[in-house]
């Protein structure tokens, strides 16, 4: 009976949308680092324990307004506590488990075992509970109960509390934490070495009057401050034996601090590629529009720098390491992924409807690049896609794979070899057009209303008559292109112009189409 | 300016491309290439090519070319080929126009320094076309249309003669697109030089016989204005 009561909530629950919604949006609140708004949360967490520590902190020797009292001790702690809660309900799916379990009786034709689902479900949350950030969190809203003196200590958990809001202390912490044996092994070396220490100074010392170290506290307290490297110096052996033993001590506490140090020094130099590789990865989920490029080498280089002079943003994604490293010593914002792995597009969490202006595919290979079409057409179907041809007859197959435009240098070079033997000045001039190095360019302006209504008014300013070359209008309606159009022709929004001329003439031409009627 | 002879050296896929681009143009056309593989791939794309190596002392060339009349491709595989292929030319034949492929600038560089006329550098070209491609697309169509299509639309380089009515104006006296029809990108002091300006950059440069005007306009506007320059076709 109590069975099919709890399969029949279960499934209520799991068929709610409202509340898998709910708890979907307190599990992306709490727990989603790509999720928008989990910052905001997360800030006024932060300020919070900020405000809450520095109360509990001034409370120590002054008085506090009861006010404050009262929001420390009552309304953050209930605070606190009702994030704990909703931690402990978003942790895991307890109507899954439930479901689950029931499924698998109901195939085995055996009647529904509650206490086994009860029990996955305490197991999976006590999993919670038992969890480093899990016991600082419930500790952190104890100074509810601040006036037994005892428990002020808890203060410090708030503090703790602050590293799971701060990304960088998260860091700080699971790269020690990578070093968990080594540390170990070190705090049970240093345990025994105190110990032992302890021990044979409080033997060695105890019973002489002029010593100052009389209880074993004292002796345990000299071993730690001199293995440390302290030596506060408040108590010293006077015996000859216990400054042997202190000798000793000393050149084992260098071994302690030594070891310590280098397990933490090698664990944060092996983690330090896996740290600037996040860092980048938080860096291209900011990125409002970007190029992608995928697959590194000297053209890939060419056509990153021409983007980022026009700049315009380009994150080049490479599967070879030795690649991104060359691309990143040259300045580009490069990841060691491979570009046609679905895996790479969700680490690190490209969106290619919002971000991507165009994926440009230059593997040295027309296999890779359909390769990589293909994974990145599964993502999204309206992404543009270019990609290099290298083999002639490999053309329809790039672009049965989705890549919208195909670019076969060897054509355009046999093209070109026509032009330049033909017209030697004419390739050389449009050459220089196109890879603008010579402080004049070739700009098309997308018209808007005002711009269309302008247009020929503006070009017949002495500013940019003679000066600025209006190569022709390209008009979208018709997609026919007219050249040297004189003012019969109709402009309208969204036709393209093309200009000729210096970066600033252009600029101002834009600028003085987009100027309000002139007298 | 045009050539009765061509030769292109190589045939790997951006050699096969000349070859085929080039070859209808030219009333004698050869290709040179390194090896046997090359010349089967040369004879299954339909051209009959010579075997040749880098230590030729090229009689062959004057032998089969009037050199005077001859334009090279040099389309070898490697950059280092190409480089000597055209120091090797150069010091046989000064005046032998010579295009060169390279792959990338610093490659350019020294193909320029070999002597190369022209030099095509790939990596660049395909970069400036990428991204065209994706900045300025009606752009990179017009060009297109302009250059390589059957449009009425054509760029076209026109030498002044000497007693062209236009010799001694400056080109801003001049509204080529009100009175021609065409518009005139470029002025070239000399035909062969590859230092030109803009005419958007400066329109103070005065006409002289010999400069090379680089027009784009219709087939008859340019027809049109090449008969009142006095150009003999």
């Amino acid at each position: 009976m109590i069975g099919r009561w709890v399969v029949g909530i279960a499934f209520f629950l799991h068929d709610s949308s409202r509340y898998r919604r709910l708890k979907k949006f307190f599990h992306n609140l709490l727990e989603n680092p790509t999720y928008p708004y989990k910052k905001f949360f997360d800030y006024a967490m932060m300020v919070l324990i900020v405000i809450s520590v520095y109360i509990l902190v001034y409370h120590v020797k002054y008085e506090v307004k009861p006010d404050w009292l009262f929001f420390n001790n009552y309304v953050i702690s209930v605070i606190f506590l009702l994030e704990y809660l909703l931690r402990f309900w978003v942790y895991s799916d307890n109507t899954k488990v439930i479901i689950e379990q029931y499924e698998h009786d109901l195939f085995l034709q055996r009647p529904f075992n509650v206490l086994a689902a009860l029990r996955q479900i305490i197991v999976i949350k006590l999993k919670f509970v038992f969890s480093l950030s899990a016991i600082i969190d419930l500790l952190a809203i104890m100074p509810f109960f601040h006036e037994i003196r005892l428990l002020r200590i808890f203060i410090l958990f708030r503090v703790f509390k602050l590293f799971r809001y701060a990304k960088s202390l998260q860091q700080f912490i699971s790269i020690l934490a990578s070093k968990k044996f080594e540390f170990l092994t070190l705090a049970i070396f240093a345990s025994v070495i105190i110990t032992v220490s302890s021990v044979l100074i409080y033997v060695m010392e105890a019973n002489n009057p002029e010593s100052p170290i009389d209880t074993l506290f004292e002796a345990v307290y000299w071993s730690v401050v001199t293995i440390f490297s302290v030596g506060y110096g408040d108590f010293v052996p006077v015996t000859s034996e216990g400054r042997t033993v202190a000798m000793v001590i000393i050149v084992v506490g260098i071994a302690v601090i030594s070891f310590a140090t280098s397990i933490a020094v090698s664990a944060f130099t092996e983690k330090l590629d896996e740290i600037k590789e996040d860092k980048l990865i938080d860096d291209v989920s900011k990125f409002d529009q970007f190029y992608l490029i995928c697959g590194y080498g000297p053209l890939a280089a060419q056509v990153a720098r021409r983007f980022l002079k026009d700049g315009k943003q380009v994150i080049i994604i490479e599967s070879d390491h030795h690649k991104v490293a060359e691309a990143q010593k040259e300045g580009f914002l490069a990841l060691a992924y491979n570009p046609a792995s679905l895996y790479s597009y969700n680490t690190i969490r490209i969106n290619f409807e919002t971000q991507v202006i165009a994926a440009i595919l230059l593997e040295e290979s027309d296999v890779l690049n359909v390769y990589t079409a293909l994974t990145i057409r599964e993502i999204s179907k309206n992404v543009r896609m270019l990609s290099i041809l290298l083999h002639h007859e490999n053309r329809k197959k790039l672009l049965l794979a989705g890549i919208n435009e195909v670019v076969y240098t060897q054509e355009l070079v046999g093209l070109m070899s026509k032009e330049v033997s033909g017209r030697p000045v004419a390739f050389e001039v449009i050459h220089a057009l196109r890879s603008e190095n010579n402080g004049v360019f070739i700009e098309e302006i997308v018209l808007d209303a005002l711009m269309a209504k302008q247009f020929f008014e503006t070009t017949k300013l002495s500013m940019f008559h003679k000066r600025l070359i209006v190569l022709g209008v390209y008009k979208q309606l018709s997609q026919s292109f007219f050249f040297n159009p004189s003012n019969t022709l109709v402009v309208e929004e969204g036709d393209v112009a093309i200009v000729v001329g210096t970066r600033s003439l252009i600029d101002e031409f834009r600028i003085q189409m987009r100027r309000k009627k002139r007298v | 300016m045009s050539y009765q002879s061509a030769i292109v050296f190589g045939f790997n896929e951006f050699a096969k491309q000349i070859a085929l681009q080039i070859a209808p143009e030219y009333p004698s056309f050869a290709i040179f290439v390194m090896n046997e593989s090359e010349r089967l791939a040369a004879k299954v794309a339909g051209f009959e090519a010579m075997l040749f190596d880098l230590s030729e002392d090229w009689k062959i060339i004057e032998e089969k070319f009037d050199p005077s009349d001859l334009i090279v491709f040099c389309a070898l595989d490697q950059d280092a080929e190409n480089v000597f292929l055209t120091i090797s030319l150069r010091s046989i034949f000064d005046e032998l126009p010579i295009i060169a492929l390279a792959g990338d600038h610093e490659s350019a560089a020294k193909m320029k320094s070999a002597g190369a006329n022209k030099v095509m550098a790939t990596q660049q070209i395909t970069a400036n076309i990428i991204t065209e491609m994706l900045e300025k697309p009606t752009v990179t169509g017009v060009l297109h249309d302009i250059l390589y299509e059957e449009s009425f639309l054509k760029i076209a380089q026109l030498v002044v003669p000497k007693e062209c009515f236009l010799v001694g104006k400056y080109l801003h006296e001049i509204d080529w697109g009100e009175e021609f029809d065409l518009l005139v990108l470029a002025i070239v002091d000399h035909q062969l030089s590859a230092t030109f300006s803009f005419t958007s950059k400066g329109h103070h440069h005065h006409i002289d016989p010999e400069d090379v005007l680089v027009v784009v306009g219709y087939d008859d506007s340019i027809a049109a204005l090449s008969e009142a320059m006095g150009i003999i076709k």
